[in-house]
């Protein structure tokens, strides 16, 4: 595409568990600013991917590049504090926390402040802390949740445990957004208001943003660009237009010519 | 001071119960179910007996042993627990569930046999005449009144901070707090350490408090006991296993009129406990309605006081 160095990249990327090539020698490269979708059936390894970005699962081969430089082998928590953040496809929010304590702890890696002041009590850690508040209110805001804040997270209806989830991403102020079938659930109203609130996230925040999502039309309508996978190996990649009219693509979904 | 139901002795206990729940409780808040806390108990009655009764400099030619020798004591036991626990820490935190209690457990009972077979740490025998800071039972519970205060406000300020939320959050979903940033080794490493401090700084004012000190003090037994303070006290907040401590050690002696029964209703206590409130006697929600409803009270007390 472009000459600049991509924001992120996987080169020849792999992961084996036991017998079951998870995924195969996959080659991807993100723009900054872009919005990315992973289409496939179901166990094509669009999730696998996800957790080998972020560093959940271990790569067995290939390398992951966070602008140029390696991260794969990393901790999950160490490339959360670069600037990628992600939500969970099964919804891995702190249950008996309230939604605000949930985008406090997505705050983490701003609640920068020595811990003698924080003990304390200071005036500039009281300030600190008010900030951090304020922030987290305008995350469930933006969400349009900020009238739940001090719910527990337990109690939420299944769409607004997917909006804490973003919301709770965000907090990390990322540069880069992973969204795990964030649509899943979601009536088609729904679909169409978060198709909305992604892009005006990516404008707002100057994301970049890799999504995860089975609603087809959801995607070929939101993504730049899009990769398609099926059982470990990438089949197609391109335009939403070209992704449509491509015949591995079509072939995975609905099946060979006879 | 006879006619009291709880005399200061008995105060002195269940404060000292209060600590070890604290200390039981820390790790528990990242879900880290450990057992070590009577080893480090230990550890620190061990190094008060034997500072106390072989260092002759510290003891000085006074009849009472100088407050300021016990300090000391407590900051050497906090170093060597501390020091300890960050070495033992990273190899056992590695474990999790009851695999991590399995291996605490041992740890304890490696200190245990070790002191009890090891003549200089005392041997089967122990260590007796452990000099006194405190001529009576009050100043022991006044001094350890001041301990647990102080233990209480420190977890309570940990807990509305980051590391606190970054503990809770490791308890809730570890994988999901480590896509957060939080660096989920080193946060239940320090909850560790600071389980060990906590413990080791009890066990000094014990030993002083029991005269003498022996092998028996840090077993198993204490392992489970301490574990009932927080599981009957809540492990969500600090006030649980504080109040769990105070009354799970206060409540044998209470009940020491109805004879052997006392057991029968001990455990009974301690196995319905759970069972209704499963989360502890304190949570953080029920300590917020208690908050709310003091706050309603105030407004009443200037009207009496009016003109």
């Amino acid at each position: 595409m472009s000459t600049t160095v991509p924001l992120l990249q996987t080169r020849h990327l792999g992961v084996r568990f036991g017998g079951l090539q998870a995924l195969d020698s996959i080659d991807l490269e993100v723009q900054a600013g872009e919005i990315f979708g992973l289409l496939g059936p179901n166990g094509a390894g669009k999730t696998t991917l996800f957790n080998l970005i972020s560093g959940v699962t271990p790569a067995s081969s290939g390398e992951v590049l966070w602008r140029g430089g390696a991260i794969h082998g990393m901790d999950a928590n160490r490339i959360a504090r670069l600037g990628i953040a992600r939500t969970f496809q099964n919804l891995r929010l702190f249950q008996s926390l309230s939604c605000r304590d949930n985008v406090l702890v997505g705050l983490h890696r701003h609640a920068r402040l020595s811990w003698p002041a924080a003990l304390l009590g200071t005036p500039l850690a009281r300030r600190h802390h008010r900030q951090l508040l304020e922030r987290a209110q305008g995350l469930l805001e933006l969400l349009e949740i900020g009238h739940l804040g001090d719910q527990l997270a337990a109690g939420l209806s299944y769409g607004d445990r997917r909006r804490l989830e973003i919301a709770r991403a965000l907090a990390n102020t990322p540069e880069l957004l992973l969204l795990d079938e964030p649509a899943a659930g979601m009536n088609p109203t729904e679909k169409e208001e978060l198709r909305h609130l992604i892009r005006s996230l990516r404008n707002r925040f100057d994301l970049t943003v890799l999504i995860i999502e089975h609603h087809v039309p959801l995607m070929l309508g939101l993504c730049d660009r899009l990769a398609v996978l099926n059982f470990g190996r990438r089949i197609a990649l391109g335009t939403p237009d070209a992704v449509r009219n491509d015949p591995a693509v079509i072939e995975a979904y609905l099946g060979g010519q006879p | 001071m006879d006619s009291l139901l709880i005399d200061a002795s008995l105060l002195q206990q269940m404060l000292i119960g209060a600590l070890l729940g604290l200390s039981v409780y820390l790790p528990l808040r990242c879900g880290q179910l450990s057992l070590a806390t009577p080893g480090f108990y230990a550890i620190g009655g061990t190094l008060a007996a034997l500072l106390s009764t072989r260092v002759a400099a510290l003891g000085g030619a006074e009849p009472v042993y100088p407050l300021s020798s016990v300090l000391l004591e407590m900051l050497l036991a906090a170093g060597l627990a501390g020091g300890l626990a960050v070495g033992i820490g990273r190899v056992v935190l590695r474990l999790r569930g009851v695999y991590l209690a399995i291996a605490t457990i041992a740890l304890v009972e490696i200190l245990r046999v070790t002191t009890l077979n090891q003549e200089s740490l005392g041997g089967a025998v122990g260590i007796f005449g452990i000099p006194q800071p405190f001529l009576d039972p009050e100043g022991y519970a006044l001094f350890t009144l001041i301990a647990l205060a102080l233990v209480s406000w420190l977890c309570d300020r940990l807990e509305r901070q980051r590391l606190g939320r970054a503990m809770e959050a490791i308890r809730e979903d570890e994988l999901a707090a480590a896509c957060q940033g939080i660096d989920t080794d080193r946060t239940k490493l320090v909850a560790f350490v600071l389980s060990a401090v906590v413990a080791a700084i009890t066990g000094v004012i014990s030993a002083h408090f029991l005269n003498s000190w022996n092998a028996r003090l840090g077993n198993f037994d204490a392992s489970i006991t301490t574990l009932a303070f927080v599981v009957f006290g809540g492990s969500r907040t600090w006030a649980g296993p504080v109040l769990g401590g105070l009354t799970l050690t206060a409540l044998p002696e209470l009940l020491r009129p109805i004879g052997d029964l006392r057991l029968i209703v001990f455990g009974l206590v301690i196995l319905v406990g759970p069972l209704l409130l499963p989360q502890g006697l304190i949570t953080p929600e029920r300590l917020q309605r208690l908050v709310r409803l003091v706050r309603r009270i105030p407004p009443l007390a200037p009207r009496s006081e009016g003109p």
